[in-house]
């Protein structure tokens, strides 16, 4: 392999803003698509780069998550096995048993879709604002501008994280209760653990753009969350179709 | 030199900081747990499960992994300095045992624990052989052998799935692309020590009523089965989090990371293979983690996903594992097969034989690989009519694995070849992969797998394939590149005696396995007829000698680790870019940036006629001293050695 060189300083503190996992390389100064031949001063436009594509490959592995749990959920409605995706096929002459043992004599009730809609909607408005906050980053709208929007994403997805506790309570089945009432649940788990998690991230992107992190070319880093803030509504609104529209 | 508050939090967290809360907030966990939920349905699976859940999050609170992201969430910065301390500067060894972001300290990590898994994994291995040496041992009893089976099973799929990926595709790669280290070093020591959290879990198994249920945990058995499935689960779920942001990294890095010129079509085949198996692997955990997690609650939730009477079925649960589990054999299988072809060139002083056609069959076996699952399920009576199908697809698998083969087989074919160790292994693994791959075309077969499904014909395929092919291929890789990671060179004289036992033993544990399928014994029996007993026999004697030479070779290591010979830069003549760094590999790799401007296996070409190449790097190589009397490398080992 043939090579030629390009001398440089290997270590350079540059003092600049280094909010993600970029470890122990120098950061040059942040000018998006600037020439960079050795490759030692990673410019903005490369640590978009492989923030994106990172951001990207994280959500096609969680799409395959969603995938399957839509597939399951698809596969145990059409078995039926034991008639026990919803309890329709069970009567009293011809009774269920739920996981516990006990009889079940008719069809489980259905889950009110409503709080799933409303925690589709909190999220979606979320991710929104996620959206505006990189809209004003990018125009350069001053820190509290960008610090607003992420503070009302914060608020929405909270909101959202405490509906779907909510839901857990006032659930009319409980896991015991068949096939339809475990995919069911096990939605609600993935949902809130997702919400859990864009809340970490918006926390994280509000108290940042607080502090004036996304001013100037870092605008790009309130994309990277809104990639994945929209990913969350798009899998959010997914699973509330598929539990509303296929009980 | 750092300041003394350099690194911050991390000064004073290590791998005691992370036992130490790892068992205090595991104990929290159980106390709150078991007083809240034991008297509850499935109490002890949840107390088990919250407790796991605890030694996970605490061990890596200890070791700093969530430090960084803490921080960032708080919206404060790492200072240079705390980079540069997290990076290993000024620490010595004691870095390998902190969370160090130097992707040259995680791939040492990895390979430390990846020769530790390799010996949980083979003694239990050797437990099995020594009870079936005799049709009636007691040696084990029926319950322990079965738990024995299966951590032995899950202790190695963990191991080979890491054991090119983990070390290699960390220290090697990126020098070998050129980069300074992977995309994400946080994210990269994340991921090491995130699996090494798993490890205790498994373990712990053994300690809470053992998983009886076989590697595959099929439902219903493993719902079943006592709580130490709840620990198993928990494994997975935590080892697939590391392995998917090991994938991701990798892809990011050989995505955004190159040096200038480094194109894709330069790429050292090695990098290829590390490409696609991470991206395979980012396919395939994702249903590793479905099939856990819906396990995970059916038992501590009695939720009733794999249930058939209340609901579930447990072909569900084959399906989504399988869908997982024969990409996960490819993640397994391409590292190592590259880096045997890596090594090949290296040796034969030849180019890889059909670079573009080895990609090619690289990428058609992952894209295969996800269309074959249900051919483990043939004889479930799943979908009767889906067995023609998947058996085509299985059969169509073995064409790109038969070219790359092919490939391998082309690299050597007429090259003046300098036999070293690392070759000795090569030839090794072409011959086990040929045994392991052609008996694989008989269990595609639909009739011929309705008379082989689950007897030892199978064990014996299948260990052909990942011990005799991928664990091979990765000994020849660390023998490969050995030099480059530790400074020190094997002992080769010891090395081809660790070489002939294992080389021997492989075919006799394993002929002795295909013998006893052939005479119909069942897999995973703690005791058998009397038949089976000479096949048994001859199997645990090859066991024996392998587990010999393992030993030699584990001692040859250490030696050399301790005592070797000091290695120099290039002690192969290679000619790819890890090789023209000086030893030991500074941090940030490069003392000046490479500029590529040619493809990685000029073996045998000049300097081209007025074209001036300069030396990469002031690396003064004694390798006189260090080349055994009798086995120069060839005479156009240096040519184009301006080109380094």
């Amino acid at each position: 392999m043939s090579v030629t060189t390009t001398e440089h300083d290997p270590i350079e503190p540059d003092g600049h803003d280094s909010d993600d996992d970029h470890g122990h390389h120098g950061h040059g100064p942040a000018v998006e698509g600037a020439e960079n031949p050795g490759g030692e001063h990673e410019t903005a436009f490369q640590r978009d780069q492989k923030e994106r594509l990172l951001i990207w490959l994280l959500i096609s592995g969680d799409a395959l998550f969603l995938i399957l749990e839509v597939f399951t959920w698809f596969y145990l409605r059409t078995l039926n096995t034991s008639g026990l995706w919803n309890g329709a096929a069970c009567t009293k002459a011809n009774p269920c048993t739920d996981g516990l043992g006990n009889p079940i004599n008719g069809p489980i009730t259905r889950a009110d879709p409503k709080y799933a809609i409303i925690i589709a909607v909190l999220t979606v408005i979320a991710a929104g604002f996620v959206w505006t906050a990189e809209s004003a980053a990018k125009r350069g709208a001053g820190k509290r501008s960008v610090s607003t929007h992420a503070g009302l994403s914060v608020l929405f997805v909270l909101a959202a994280v405490a509906m779907q506790i909510y839901q857990f309570q006032v659930l009319p089945f409980t896991t015991i209760d068949g096939a339809y009432a475990s995919t069911y649940e096990f939605f609600m788990g993935s949902t809130l653990a997702h919400l859990i998690l864009l809340a970490f991230l918006l926390i994280g992107l509000w108290s940042r753009a607080a502090r004036g992190r996304y001013e100037g070319k870092t605008w790009y880093r309130v994309r990277v969350i809104r990639f994945f803030a929209v990913w969350i509504a798009v899998s959010t609104v997914v699973l509330v179709v598929v539990a509303a529209l296929f009980y | 030199m750092l300041g003394p508050k350099a690194g911050g939090l991390y000064r004073h967290q290590n791998i005691w900081t992370g036992l130490g809360f790892g068992i205090f907030l595991g104990f929290v966990a159980w106390l709150i747990s078991h007083a809240t939920l034991q008297g509850s349905n499935w109490g002890s699976d949840m107390v088990v499960t919250c407790t796991m859940v605890g030694w996970v999050l605490g061990f890596n609170i200890g070791m700093g992994t969530f430090n960084a992201p803490i921080r960032w969430m708080l919206g404060h910065d790492q200072t240079h300095e705390d980079e540069l301390y997290a990076a290993g500067v000024g620490q010595g060894s004691s870095r390998y045992l902190k969370f160090c972001t130097d992707h040259k300290v995680v791939g040492t990590q990895y390979l430390v624990l990846v020769m530790v898994l390799f010996g949980v994994g083979g003694t239990l291995a050797m437990m099995i052989r020594t009870q079936l040496i005799t049709p009636h041992s007691t040696f084990l009893d029926p319950q322990t052998y079965n738990s024995v089976v299966t951590i032995h099973g899950m202790v190695m799929i963990i191991a080979t799935i890491i054991m090119v990926s983990g070390p290699f595709a960390n220290f090697i790669m990126p020098i070998m692309i050129g980069a300074k280290d992977m995309a994400f070093p946080r994210l990269n020591a994340m991921s090491f020590w995130v699996v090494v959290s798993a490890v205790p879990c498994l373990l712990a198994t053994f300690f809470l009523g053992g998983v009886n249920a076989g590697w595959t945990t099929y439902a219903p058995l493993s719902v079943q089965a006592p709580p130490a499935m709840d620990a198993f689960a928990i494994t997975i779920i935590v080892f697939v989090v590391s392995v998917t942001i090991a994938g991701v990294n990798t892809l990011v890095t050989v995505a955004t990371m190159r040096a200038k010129g480094m194109t894709m079509g330069r790429l050292p085949i090695f990098t290829w293979g590390a490409v696609v198996g991470g991206a395979l692997g980012l396919y395939a955990m994702p249903a590793f983690l479905a099939v856990m997690t819906m396990m995970i609650t059916d038992r501590a939730t009695g939720t009733s996903f794999f249930v058939p009477e209340i609901g579930g079925s447990q072909w569900l649960y084959e399906n989504i594992f399988w869908i997982m589990g024969h990409p996960e054999v490819y993640v397994i299988l391409i590292p190592p097969v590259a880096a045997v072809l890596e090594i090949a060139s290296t040796f034969a002083r030849k180019p890889v034989f059909g670079y573009k056609v080895a990609i090619a069959g690289f990428v058609a076996i992952a894209a295969l690989s996800i269309m074959v699952w249900a051919h483990h399920m043939f004889t479930t009576g799943w979908a009767p009519n889906l067995a023609a199908p998947f058996m085509l697809t299985t059969e169509l698998i073995s064409i790109p694995t038969g070219i790359i083969f092919l490939c391998t087989i082309g690299t050597m074919w007429k090259g003046s070849i300098w036999t070293r160790l690392p070759m000795y292994f090569v030839y090794l693994f072409v011959w086990n992969f040929i045994i392991g791959g052609v008996t694989g075309i008989y269990l595609s077969d639909v009739p011929a797998d309705q008379f082989f499904h689950g007897d030892m014909f199978v064990t014996a395929h299948f260990h052909y394939t990942l011990l005799g092919g991928a664990m091979i291929g990765a000994t020849a890789a660390v023998c490969y590149w050995f030099p480059k990671i530790s400074g020190r060179m094997l002992n080769e004289r010891i090395g081809k005696v660790a070489f002939w036992f294992i080389a021997i033993g492989i075919q006799v544990t394993y002929f002795g396995q295909f013998w006893e399928g052939f005479e119909g014994m069942a897999r995973r029996v703690a005791q058998y007829n009397p038949k089976f007993e000479a096949a048994n026999q001859m199997s645990t004697i090859g066991a024996y000698i392998l587990m010999s030479g393992w030993l030699i070779f584990l001692y040859m290591m250490l030696h050399a680790w301790r005592r070797g010979k000091i290695a120099p830069a290039n002690p192969w003549h290679a000619k790819t870019l890890e090789w023209k760094v000086p030893t030991p590999v500074p941090l940030e790799n490069f003392l000046v940036d490479p500029v590529v401007t040619s493809d990685p296996y000029t073996y045998g070409e000049g300097v081209p006629d007025g074209q001036e190449v300069p030396e990469f790097a002031p690396v003064h190589e004694p390798e006189p001293e260090l080349v055994p009397a009798g086995s120069a490398p060839p005479a156009d080992a240096h040519e184009g050695g301006g080109t380094v």
